[in-house]
């Protein structure tokens, strides 16, 4: 096992630098940065050029690549165009863990921009994910045990109208109903927007309080499809020989789901489970942007916009970082869950 | 049995979070009591004053800044948040009219134009109560035009070089007569000398300059205080403000990056303004109660025409410019935004000083429309709606903007209404920053692919100054970032160089009357509807006014009613 792992991490890593390489160059059709930067400003070509200069974006993108991947403290930069170049370069690179600076708030390193908002994706996601995959399974499991009853159908037609409809027609339906027209009838309501109200500050019942609509959001289409896939997942199982015969020997109904079905069945869900949980960190766009949530879903989403390439480029290496090690830990649950697979 | 023990616990645990949670906002004891009960008041040590309220609004706030130091943030939701926290030698007031700040009187102009000079206040002084003098304006200026910082622009700052007889004193000594002066300069700009220029004598550059996220020292009636990247931003009252001390506690600017949202918000209570709300949501905000203020901004939505050419045979025809003008029924769009915006014409509607009087809109006359079509050899000769000329080249005009969904549906019903006459109008929209994107990247509206281009924009705002249809401002490689999308034509050309360098503004006025004239009658630009400030108010906030240049002129005159 210990080897597995061990030549596991090690193709990780020209993996990911064949990742890093495919998402840079796929970045630079994102727009110019530089665009837009003077808004109605008369900018003239000589000040887009000094700033390109500044920005290292009048470089190749190779030599873009290379600087982001090493740094450029080893090379002098010719800031103020005289043919010479004479200032030092300040970058590290991401190897030796710089980021880079982001190119929409100057001056400000990207892995700093991205730290402030991933503990509130976190926050929002964690949660979430874990409601959903206890209703999904709750909810899978009690269906396909109550097979084809008045449950069952509900649930069914349930998942499909759920499941059917775009979140962002959730949400702004939920905010509508639970936050506006709540109050105005005089009911106990939900807040509109945010992760928590500024004039009371973070506290952990203003932050719960919050998270209740994006992750009911959320929820609706999430649990809809898992629940439907954990009830065929055990229906299959509960057909097998193997569960006949657990109950041929006297196991109760309980011993025979959580001991026997549920793990075979599980299986297949870790698997899914493995892909879904690094893309936790890039977070929600849609839910943040309506909720007005802080994460990293709308980080990304806004920086995209403006062709911010260190920041996009540090969100999407960290999720990619993230699958490479939930796949490591997905095989390894493989192993424990189903005794018959070995690695060496 | 442990295990049923631990369940329970558990739930009961969670089921209590989740109701300690819920229900409404905590009241302060101080708000409203049952009828016919005494006023309830908050209990006080002995002795100690009575605790109030504190006064605080949540401004809703669809972008978030890049930046707090103007210089490095072309964003309006940026250069309009900065009134809150800096100061500037003059503002401009609900009449979109200046008038002195920081300055004792607004300043006075050389007869040649050249030289601008300024006396400052002598009562000014930073939140941390540093004299604010002149040598802060040299400061800033020095920074501006300091090539080891990395400004969104230099300009206008290189038109001219400053000097300061004393401390109360700055003049301006311009190169050649420059009349945008007082619209383009200073405006929130004004940096700390005694906070960056250690910052800048350490660093060689002020570009990471912590107070340029985070100013906490400032000259405005509120002072910054917190920034959550992401959530909002707070400034509490400047207690060393120069000024009227502002009467609310804090101002705290919510970042709702969705209009239905921002809407939603402001319907419940929990921000207190909002902005350029979807105009569709209007008739739901009166219903609330709550007061929707428009203020004219000189922005304006209109259609560009590109000439360059690269554009069709067809939109270079003056007669189909003509017809499109006449065939689009602009007066049915302002209904659709509520009849709060009203049709435009030219560029500088929103300025009509410098509109010439003699210039009458277009009418919707499709008649008319189609006889200009018919003059130019523009005939329907194969019965399928849309005319061809002589070589049977079909009358395809392709039009595109922004994917706001008020411009895309603007496009659907000018697309039915120029097919009436026999013009096929292709429509494209695109993400803003791929839209305007330069040149060199292949940028539709830069590389002329579109025969008409529709966005919001405004001149110099007071000011009637614009570059945008100046000859070398059209972009091509060597000037991948020139703003003219539009025509080169010498005659318009040689008139914006004039205006700018104008002193006299009654000659001035007179040479955009022969400029909106022009363009008027060449049809170089077509106003759909403006596009003004709309603020959405709850009720419980007074003393507010607006201007469409400074928005948060006189907020230190908001109040809340308690």
């Amino acid at each position: 096992m210990f080897r597995y792992v061990v030549r596991r991490l090690l193709q990780a890593i020209p993996l990911l630098l064949i990742i890093s390489i495919v998402i840079f160059a796929l970045l630079q059709g994102s727009g110019d940065p530089l665009a837009t930067l003077g808004g109605r400003r008369t900018v003239r070509p000589e000040e887009r050029e000094r700033l390109a200069r500044i920005l290292g974006l009048d470089k190749p993108i190779y030599i873009q690549y290379v600087y982001w991947l090493v740094g450029n403290d080893w090379v002098k930069i010719d800031v103020d165009n005289d043919g010479i170049p004479e200032t030092a370069g300040t970058r590290k690179g991401i190897l030796r863990g710089d980021f880079g600076t982001s190119l929409v708030t100057r001056g400000e390193p990207a892995i700093d921009i991205i730290l402030e908002r991933l503990p509130n994706t976190l926050i929002l996601m964690i949660p979430a994910e874990i409601f959903i995959l206890m209703t999904a399974l709750a909810i899978g499991i009690y269906s396909a045990m109550r097979q084809y009853s008045w449950i069952d159908q509900a649930v069914t037609a349930g998942s499909f109208i759920g499941y059917s409809m775009p979140i962002f027609f959730i949400a702004l339906a939920s905010m509508y109903l639970f936050a506006v027209n709540f109050r105005k009838w005089g009911l106990p309501y939900l807040p509109t927007v945010g992760m928590f109200d500024p004039k009371v500050g973070k506290t952990f019942s203003q932050v719960v309080i919050h998270l209740v609509l994006p992750i009911f959001s959320m929820s609706v289409v999430s649990i809809s499809g898992w629940s439907r896939y954990v009830r065929s997942q055990m229906l299959e199982v509960t057909s097998q020989d193997y569960i006949r015969t657990a109950y041929a020997k006297g196991l109760s109904e309980r011993k025979v789901l959580v001991r026997h079905a549920l793990k075979n069945a599980a299986i297949p869900m870790v698997t899914l489970l493995g892909i879904e949980i690094p893309f936790l960190l890039g977070g929600a766009v849609v839910t943040e942007t309506i909720f007005g949530w802080p994460g990293m879903g709308r980080l990304f989403f806004d920086h995209l916009t403006r062709s911010d390439t260190p920041v996009v480029m540090g969100i999407l290496m960290l999720i990619s970082f993230a699958v490479v090690i939930c796949q490591l830990i997905t095989d390894i649950v493989y192993g424990w869950l189903d005794p018959r697979i070995r690695y060496d | 049995m442990r295990k049923n023990l631990f369940r329970i616990a558990v739930f009961v645990a969670v089921v209590g979070l989740v109701l300690s949670a819920c229900g409404p906002k905590v009241v302060p004891a101080t708000e409203t009591a049952a009828p016919g009960s005494p006023e309830p008041t908050e209990t006080a040590a002995p002795g100690s004053p009575e605790p109030t309220e504190k006064k605080i609004i949540t401004i809703a706030w669809t972008q978030e800044p890049n930046s707090l130091n103007r210089s490095y943030s072309s964003m309006w939701y940026m250069s309009t948040l900065i009134q809150i926290y800096s100061c500037s030698p003059w503002q401009f007031d609900e009449n979109n009219e200046p008038y002195p700040y920081m300055v004792t009187e607004l300043p006075t102009v050389s007869d040649d134009g050249l030289v601008v000079t300024m006396h400052l206040r002598d009562d000014l002084v930073w939140s941390d109560g540093t004299p604010l003098t002149s040598e802060d304006f040299v400061f800033t200026y020095d920074m501006i035009t300091n090539p080891a910082n990395s400004v969104d622009s230099v300009y206008p700052y290189d038109k001219f070089t400053v000097s300061v007889p004393d401390a109360q004193t700055v003049v301006m000594n311009f190169t050649e007569v420059f009349t945008p002066w007082m619209a383009t300069l200073w405006s929130g700009t004004i940096m700390p000398k005694h906070i960056l220029q250690p910052v800048f004598d350490s660093e060689g550059t002020i570009d990471t300059a912590e107070w340029n996220l985070a100013p906490t020292v400032g000259c405005g009636p509120f002072n910054f205080t917190t920034w959550e990247s992401g959530s909002y931003m707070q400034f509490d009252r400047n207690e060393n403000y120069w000024g009227t001390l502002a009467k609310l506690d804090s101002v705290i600017f919510q970042f709702v990056p969705d209009d239905a949202a921002q809407t939603a918000a402001c319907l419940a209570g929990d921000a207190d303004v909002c902005c350029w709300p979807p105009y569709e949501d209007i008739p739901a905000f009166r219903d609330a109660g709550l007061t929707v203020a428009t203020e004219p901004s000189g922005y304006t939505e209109g259609w560009f025409f590109n000439l360059r050419e690269m554009a069709s045979p067809g939109i270079r025809d003056l007669n189909v410019r003509k017809a499109i003008a006449m065939a689009l029924d602009r007066e049915s769009n302002t209904d659709l935004r509520m009849n709060v915006v009203k049709v435009t014409e030219t560029f500088w509607d929103a300025l009509p000083a410098y509109v010439d009087p003699s210039i009458t809109p277009w009418p919707y006359d499709l008649e008319a429309a189609r006889q200009l079509l018919e003059q130019s050899g523009w005939i329907d000769r194969d019965g399928d709606g849309i005319r061809e000329d002589a070589n049977g080249n079909k009358l395809t005009i392709t039009q595109g903007n922004t994917n706001k969904t008020e411009r895309q549906n603007y496009q659907a019903l000018a697309q039915q209404q120029l097919l009436a006459v026999g013009i096929d109008l292709q429509t494209f929209s695109y993400e803003s920053n791929l839209f305007f994107d330069s040149f060199s990247a292949g940028g539709p509206a830069a590389t002329g692919t579109l025969d008409i281009m529709e966005w919001s924009d405004v001149p110099a705002f007071p000011d009637p100054d614009s570059s945008y249809w100046l000859c070398d401002q059209l972009p091509s490689d060597e000037n991948p970032y020139g703003l003219n999308y539009f025509v080169c034509d010498e005659t318009l050309d040689a008139l914006f160089k004039e205006q700018v360098n104008t002193v006299d503004p009654a000659v001035r006025a007179e040479i955009f009357h022969q400029i909106t004239k022009y363009m008027h009658d060449n049809v170089y630009y077509l106003g759909i509807w403006d596009d003004g400030d709309v603020w959405i108010v709850n009720p419980r906030l007074t003393g507010y006014k607006f201007s469409g240049v400074t928005p948060f002129f006189n907020i230190m005159e908001w109040d809340v009613i308690p």
